[in-house]
């Protein structure tokens, strides 16, 4: 099946394709310490003190590090710091690094949407539905630095609000494990939970129908990271030289985006699928600082990994 | 392409599998059994039983305080045996004008619940003669508060043998500065505390920031109480010792506790804050269990 393909085992192919394989593994290693699922308690360490790239819950039992989102909230909404800025500094470092291929291929959270959408029901496109992309953009601000930052309370606190009413990972990671083995947290389950239980069941149920609907309109990680898509390390290039334009790469294409007009648009998530599907290898990844001219090198994906 | 495929359904089924497997052994804990022994089961089905009884009752407070008072003068049936759950429908029965008739409904099919667990903490009873003994008063796995000995916030030295003894009920509550719903019941937390004075009970925060006396965490939390005007005592101790180890077990917060005369823990700890009705019910009626046993 893969006779044809000799010619074009490249990097980025093999980057591509196994790419299910490194979901699996960064969701594995972000949320390493398994056996706390079945105590009920979470890993307190060294490790907590650390972010993660992907979206990842601190209150998942296993979690082996901070959610930056979590954290960031954490810090802008406390008394003591008006901004976060080691948080924000790690989240421009992995965004200058990976942008949003750290959403193709290292948040479980867009791991387990893909999971879902290979459930076998029919599929739909989002293409139309376009302007929801600029949502994430609003609860990046708003819920992950405004309110938190600014609807403080009389000692200046303010609420987490990402993580309070919206992030159905926390339900999927946090309140589901925790409850099911800690009868206080159990008992401590209200109207929020109803609410976030009722949002995750939503992303589940449309990650089925289409692809990533979180990461697409809802993400405050992927909007932040999306930001970064145009400057990071981590690029896609389109060898024009090699194009047949034949299209095969927009219509692959689950985030809706042309990678020979704007390879590095806000909505690419570097999943690689045009480069498994161009027809001539025209399209790969590249890592490193940007040299037009050299469009077509292969090197240094390694370091990306 | 199959490969692929076949990759996914691989990860999909190991993830099915790896819930199923926290599902299963979340459900043994609820039981809280464990153990094989027959007794232990039958103390947790006994448990679970009056757990499910005392819900019943405590769902519509305002009607069944209705229904006592009705049943005032016929006080003595519970005491002759009789099943009370059927003494609770006699009850209902009698004063039902005192209703509408969905309200009847409701406090007749909770009292109905009330009357098969009732038939089955018999027949366990009948089986295990020790029952109600150990689930009522806990004497069968009581679970101490650990001990500590530290300082309150003003360095005044607190031993937990000398504050437990001198109260019919302390209420422990744990928080830390930077949690913003804990922040935001100290001085609900306060009011508490002046009101179980009166019963010859008190309150005691444990901020958890200022475990092993750091001064910088004291004086913050110091500032965060006299913001809310929080006057009770706050206690740190050294984060080695027992409660210190006990503390990393505790993952949500605030998490209050209700302690004994005898430093023993009653009922469950109570995660959320009590300015959230559901919080502050099941606190007041751990309260007024423990103010009880010690009176009685």
């Amino acid at each position: 099946m893969w006779g044809l393909d000799k010619t074009r085992k490249t990097a980025s192919h093999r980057l591509a394709r196994g790419r299910g394989w490194i979901q699996a593994g960064a969701a594995l290693l972000t949320n390493l310490h398994l056996p706390n699922f079945f105590k009920g308690s979470l890993y307190q360490g060294a490790g907590k003190t650390v972010c993660v790239p992907g979206l990842n819950c601190y209150s998942c039992p296993a979690a082996a590090g901070t959610c930056p989102i979590g954290a960031f909230q954490a810090v802008v909404g406390s008394s003591k710091f008006c901004f976060s800025y080691y948080i924000t500094g790690i989240l421009i470092l992995f965004g200058v690094l990976l942008g949003r291929f750290i959403c193709g291929f290292l948040c479980p959270f867009g791991w387990f949407q893909e999971l879902l959408h290979k459930l076998p029901v029919p599929k739909r496109s989002t293409k139309k539905l376009r302007p929801l992309t600029y949502l994430k953009y609003a609860v990046l601000l708003g819920m992950v630095f405004l309110l938190p930052a600014f609807l403080v309370n009389d000692v200046g606190m303010g609420d987490p609000f990402f993580c309070k009413y919206l992030c159905p990972q926390g339900v999927l990671e946090g309140a589901i494990p925790l409850s099911l083995v800690n009868s206080g947290i159990r008992a401590a389950l209200g109207k929020l939970f109803t609410w976030k239980l009722a949002i995750l069941l939503t992303v589940a149920g449309l990650s089925a129908v289409f692809y990533r609907p979180f990461c697409k309109w809802l993400c405050p990680l992927g909007a932040f990271y999306a930001l970064f898509n145009r400057v990071s390390l981590l690029q896609m290039k389109v060898d024009s030289g090699r194009c047949v334009s034949c299209g095969k790469c927009v219509r692959v294409c689950k985030m809706d985006v042309d990678v020979t007009k704007t390879p590095n648009h806000t909505e690419c998530i570097r999943c690689g699928m045009c480069v498994s599907a161009c027809p001539t290898g025209a399209v790969c990844f590249r890592f490193g600082l940007g040299d037009e001219t050299k469009s077509t090198k292969k090197t240094t994906m390694e370091e990306s990994t | 392409m199959k490969r692929k495929q076949l990759t996914a359904l691989l990860l999909a089924a190991l993830m099915v599998l790896a819930l199923a497997a926290c599902g299963a052994k979340g459900d043994n804990k609820t039981d809280g059994s464990g153990g094989a022994v027959q007794t232990e089961d039958a103390a947790a089905t006994y448990k679970s039983l009056t757990e499910r009884e005392n819900e019943l009752l405590s769902e519509h407070t305002d009607l069944w305080d209705k229904v006592f008072l009705a049943a005032d003068k016929g006080s003595a049936m519970i005491e002759d045996g009789t099943n009370y759950g059927d003494f609770l429908l006699n009850t209902i029965e009698s004063a039902k004008d005192q209703f509408t008739e969905d309200e009847l409904a409701l406090l007749k099919k909770s009292a109905q619940e009330i009357r098969e667990i009732e038939d089955k903490l018999t027949e366990l009873e009948a089986q295990h003669p020790e029952l109600p003994d150990g689930a009522t008063n806990g004497n069968s796995d009581v679970e101490k508060f650990p001990s500590f000995e530290g300082k309150d916030l003003d360095g005044n030295a607190v031993k937990s043998d000398e504050l437990f003894s001198a109260n019919a009920v302390t209420v422990v509550n744990f928080w830390f500065t930077t949690c913003n719903p804990c922040v935001g019941e100290l001085s609900q937390l306060d009011a508490l505390n002046q009101e179980l004075a009166k019963k010859g009970g008190a309150l005691i925060g444990i901020n958890t920031f200022t475990l092993d006396g750091d001064e910088a965490a004291i004086a913050e939390a110091k500032e965060v109480l006299a913001k809310k005007g929080a006057t009770y005592q706050n206690v740190y101790f050294d984060s080695n010792g027992e409660a210190g180890k006990f503390i990393t077990n505790i993952f949500a917060y605030p998490t209050t506790y209700v302690v004994d005369r005898n430093g023993n823990l009653v009922g469950e700890p109570i995660v959320g804050a009590i300015t959230e009705p559901k919080q502050a019910e099941t606190l007041q009626a751990l309260i007024d269990q423990a103010i009880a046993a010690d009176q009685g």
